[in-house]
């Protein structure tokens, strides 16, 4: 882990929306980078905080996930979810230790393309300058 | 029955307050009769064997020195480097290695101390007045946090509880002392709570300042879920297990369960799980005061860690 | 050849320890050193929790005593809080304290302590412990875990969980005693006083008089003593004023709160177990075995010797005959044992008395409470030593300083010198076998550490 040059950002994707455009950056050509690894999940309600927490303690540096805007969410309520998860996850990671700002909740819609990209970067870029301290056991004072 | 015949059982505490031990005790007569099953050969609270042998020769030898025994049972976290090596020691021993309590499966309450460093600790419980005339803090012995046994060897059966319940730990011992699996809860505590549930009235959470609402004339008639009278019972992210086929032992008491099994998964992280119950019900989270507390018996595996 | 012999671990006592003997070039003790490594760190991770928390984290302090911590840190949240017990809520936590003193003390006696005379020190260690006693006389054995059994499942009736426990919330007790399970309370109760008077003479016939022998060979310290007494001057366990011996025995009373200006904690740079000294008595501090400054010890025969008498009968009776026979203050290391029996009397005895208040089946047993700024001191008499709990909270009634004083830390410093005394009595031109080094020791678990 501690090889690692370039950092790894995980994007949890809906089905409905963000994946379909991503799908769509890809057609048109848009440039992303490539610290990024899409999960395609069916919606952005159902990725459980503790995945989130999961996934940075493994080894990521980053958590994106990307849902549909409010109200346009394929099954109604589950952007209203990843809202409320989000939230708890923001308020939690400082407690836990974990930098708040490697985790983020993003609205793309299907036809957003640049927006996801813009997110993308953003996070990327807000990573590359550091990264927090990995999980081994190190001797006190250290 | 021959004795040579009989496993061996080699027990060690850790960073531990020996409330394990003391739960292996209170078995009572499940516990005089485990000693038909099992050989003790090594057990620092009740019998006399040494890591070494007294005069010490001059030949080189381990700093622990642990007989060999079939069922080993380590109680505690890991908090020193004496203690990675009695752990190591004893791994190396005992062929199934039995995490006994939450300590030594998710760091227990000691791992509360994970949210600061070791040398911040060290500081606070000795304030300058008191400190020891060398002066400063020497991290020579210490780890910087409380770590589960899994995190430094391998663990073969993890039998959480604070302390386990009794029967279990005996049942573990001999169902391993007879080759067998042991079989442990794998439900959370509300599977086995018998408090009356409505699913409505959960509207916000409350600290626990006053008692929970219960017929005290009759208190042990049926109550209504704490966690719908408001109070943050961590009865539905606990493993369960604890009072056996009965209630569990903190709801009879008439107290939210806060916990001291673990998370029902191994994995499990009971703060997000606790918070995610709450804001699919519209909760509030930001009214629970001390949100780390939900994290107070799960603190190893790096869950707890320092704050800035 | 200068040489170092350590005792690691120190068994058949309720922790971890080491004893470290230094020998000099002519294999005389030099030097010796009890050590308890550990940085456990509850004053620190207290802080910012919740108060009413606390009586539940800090029970994991000890797992063989967490009703004493447990409710030491109830009575300081209390403190904290302002908030008063209903006297249901009080009598039920000091039924509580009681039932918890009650298997501790068989505990010790019988499965830690009893196996040295029984078996005697020379005896081989795979036999001398409890599960030699119970090869050996399995009846006594049977018993003495049956009682155990009584006593926690006594507890379990009124508190649910009787090991790291729950019940004692701040402003009282979660839950009353339902009016049908005080027979079985009672009968459970006279059962154990039964059984307490018993252990005490079969102890005196068969244990007890091997002590003259044990204690010669061990040696003698002086020190003063620290225990808990009521407005009397009786022995009480759950409250009362602190009362501070000296070794010839004059005394001076003071409320727990005050704690600070007569006792103060030092460490020692070869420790992390700290140790309290008698600050009011203004002579500093030095475990030297000859002459010992501010050194006091806590426990079954310090608060035997503190109290003036018993307000139970038979325990009072045997307070006597104990006095006319040791006198006031005793002083032997191994009467400790001797002072715990009383005590279980004592504690039976007072357990009956609550049973039978009227007030003990009431339903209104704790008082709301309201988080606010505030400092408590909350004290009991543990096992292992008078235990003292103090707490500040923020206006939101969360811990910001915390400061804990355990039984066993007032020991330390005559630990160190009993084991300084007895290595130096045994050992003679660096001749040790495993026996003698038993008997070193015995010498710590007369203090029940």
């Amino acid at each position: 882990m501690s090889q690692k040059s370039k950092p790894i950002i995980i994007a949890f994707c809906c089905n409905w929306c963000s994946y379909a455009a991503a799908d769509l950056a890809g057609i048109s050509r848009l440039q992303y980078p490539g610290s990024i690894r899409i999960i395609r999940v069916m919606c952005s309600g159902m990725v459980h905080p503790e995945l989130v927490l999961q996934t940075l303690n493994k080894g990521a540096d980053g958590v994106l996930v990307v849902g549909c805007h409010l109200g346009e969410c394929h099954y109604l309520k589950g952007s209203e979810m990843a809202l409320a998860r989000a939230e708890i996850i923001s308020d939690t990671l400082e407690d836990l230790g974990i930098a708040v700002e490697r985790f983020q909740l993003v609205w793309v819609s299907s036809s957003e393309p640049e927006r996801l990209v813009a997110a993308f970067r953003a996070m990327s870029e807000r990573l590359g300058i550091g990264r927090a301290a990995d999980n081994g056991v190190t001797e006190a004072g250290q | 029955m021959s004795g040579a015949a009989r496993p061996r059982l080699c027990c060690e505490w850790l960073h531990a307050c020996s409330g394990c031990e003391m739960a292996l005790l209170n078995s009572g007569e499940l516990f005089l009769g485990l000693l038909e099953q099992v050989d003790i050969v090594h057990f620092p609270l009740l019998m006399d064997h040494k890591y070494q042998c007294p005069g010490g020769s001059e030949t080189k030898r381990e700093k622990f020195e642990l007989p060999r025994a079939e069922i080993g049972l380590v109680s505690g976290g890991v908090a020193s480097k004496d203690q990675v090596e009695v752990l190591r020691t004893m791994r190396e021993r005992c062929q199934i290695l039995v995490a006994c309590g939450t300590c030594a499966g998710h760091g227990g309450i000691p791992a509360l101390r994970n949210q600061w460093t070791a040398k911040q600790t060290w500081r606070t419980v000795f304030p300058e007045d008191e400190r020891p005339c060398s002066g400063e803090f020497e991290p020579k012995d210490w780890l910087d946090r409380v770590c589960g046994l899994d995190e430094l060897v391998a663990v073969d059966v993890f039998l959480p509880g604070c302390p386990p319940r009794p029967e279990t730990i005996v049942e573990v011992v001999a169902a391993l002392a007879a080759g067998q699996q042991p079989q442990l809860a794998e439900k959370s505590v509300c599977e086995h709570c018998p408090t009356v549930r409505t699913g409505t009235g959960l509207t916000s959470v409350r600290r626990f300042l006053g008692n929970a609402d219960f017929d005290p004339q009759e208190p042990d008639a049926p109550m209504r879920c704490l966690l719908e009278q408001g109070f943050l019972c961590m009865g539905p992210v606990t493993a369960g297990g604890c009072g056996g086929r009965e209630m569990p032992l903190c709801i009879d008491a008439r107290v939210p369960c806060h916990g001291c099994y673990g998370p029902v998964r191994r994995q499990g992280n009971p703060l997000l799980d606790l918070l995610n119950i709450l804001v699919s019900r519209g909760i509030d989270h930001r009214a629970i005061v001390d949100k780390c507390s939900l994290l107070k018996f799960s603190g190893a595996h790096g869950q707890l860690r320092p704050n800035g | 050849m200068p040489q170092m012999i350590s005792i690691h671990p120190v068994t058949r006592i309720e922790g971890q320890a080491r004893i470290d003997i230094q020998l000099d070039e002519a294999g005389q003790v030099a030097d010796t050193r009890l050590l308890i490594d550990a940085l456990r760190g509850f004053e620190q991770f207290v802080i910012g929790r919740p108060a009413e928390e606390i009586p539940r984290i800090v029970s994991r302090i000890c797992g063989i005593c967490p009703w004493m911590h447990h409710l030491a840190a109830a009575k300081a949240i209390d403190g904290c809080f302002g908030v008063v017990p209903p006297p249901t809520g009080h009598l039920l936590r000091e039924l509580c304290h009681l039932l918890a003193h009650i298997h501790d003390k068989i505990l010790h006696f019988f499965f830690l302590a009893a196996p040295d005379f029984i078996f005697g020190p020379n005896s081989d260690y795979s036999v001398r412990n409890i599960m030699g006693l119970v090869q050996r006389e399995p009846e006594l054995a049977a018993e003495v875990v049956r009682m155990r059994q009584l006593s926690l499942a006594m507890l379990a009736r009124i508190a649910g969980k009787a090991t790291h426990p729950v019940a004692a919330v701040v402003g009282g007790f979660a839950k009353p005693l339902a009016e049908r399970e005080l027979p079985h309370m009672l009968a459970d109760g006279r059962i154990l006083l039964d059984f307490a008077c018993r252990a005490l003479d079969h102890a005196k016939q068969k244990i007890f008089i091997r002590f003259a022998d044990e204690e010669a060979a061990l040696g003698a310290i002086t020190t003063g003593f620290l225990g808990t007494i009521d407005g009397l001057g009786n022995l009480r366990l759950f409250e009362g004023r602190l009362r501070l011996m000296r070794p010839d025995g004059s005394v001076s009373d003071f409320a727990a709160a005050d704690y600070d200006g007569y006792l103060a904690e030092r460490a020692e740079p070869w420790s992390t177990a700290k140790m309290v000294y008698a600050r009011t008595w203004d002579e500093g501090f030095s475990l030297d075995i000859e002459a010992p400054r501010g050194v006091y010890q806590v426990n079954t025969l310090a608060r035997i010797n503190v109290c003036d008498r018993i307000a139970t009968p038979l325990a009072q009776a045997e307070l006597e005959a104990f006095r006319a026979r040791f006198g006031r203050p005793a002083h032997g290391m191994l009467l400790a044992h001797w002072a715990r029996l009383i005590e279980l009397v004592y504690v039976c005895e007072r357990v009956l008395e609550l049973l039978a208040d009227k007030r003990i089946t009431e339903p209104m047993v704790c008082s709301p409470a309201e988080p606010r700024a505030g400092r408590g001191v909350g004290q009991v008499e543990a096992p292992r030593g008078t235990l003292i709990h103090d707490f500040t909270t923020d206006d939101n009634g969360c811990i910001v300083r915390a400061k804990l004083i355990v039984g066993t830390t007032h020991n330390i410093a005559p630990m160190n010198m009993s084991v300084r005394q007895a290595a130096t009595t045994l050992i003679a031109k660096g001749q040790v076998d495993a026996s003698l080094l038993n008997r070193i020791e015995m010498a710590v678990r007369a203090y029940d550490p």
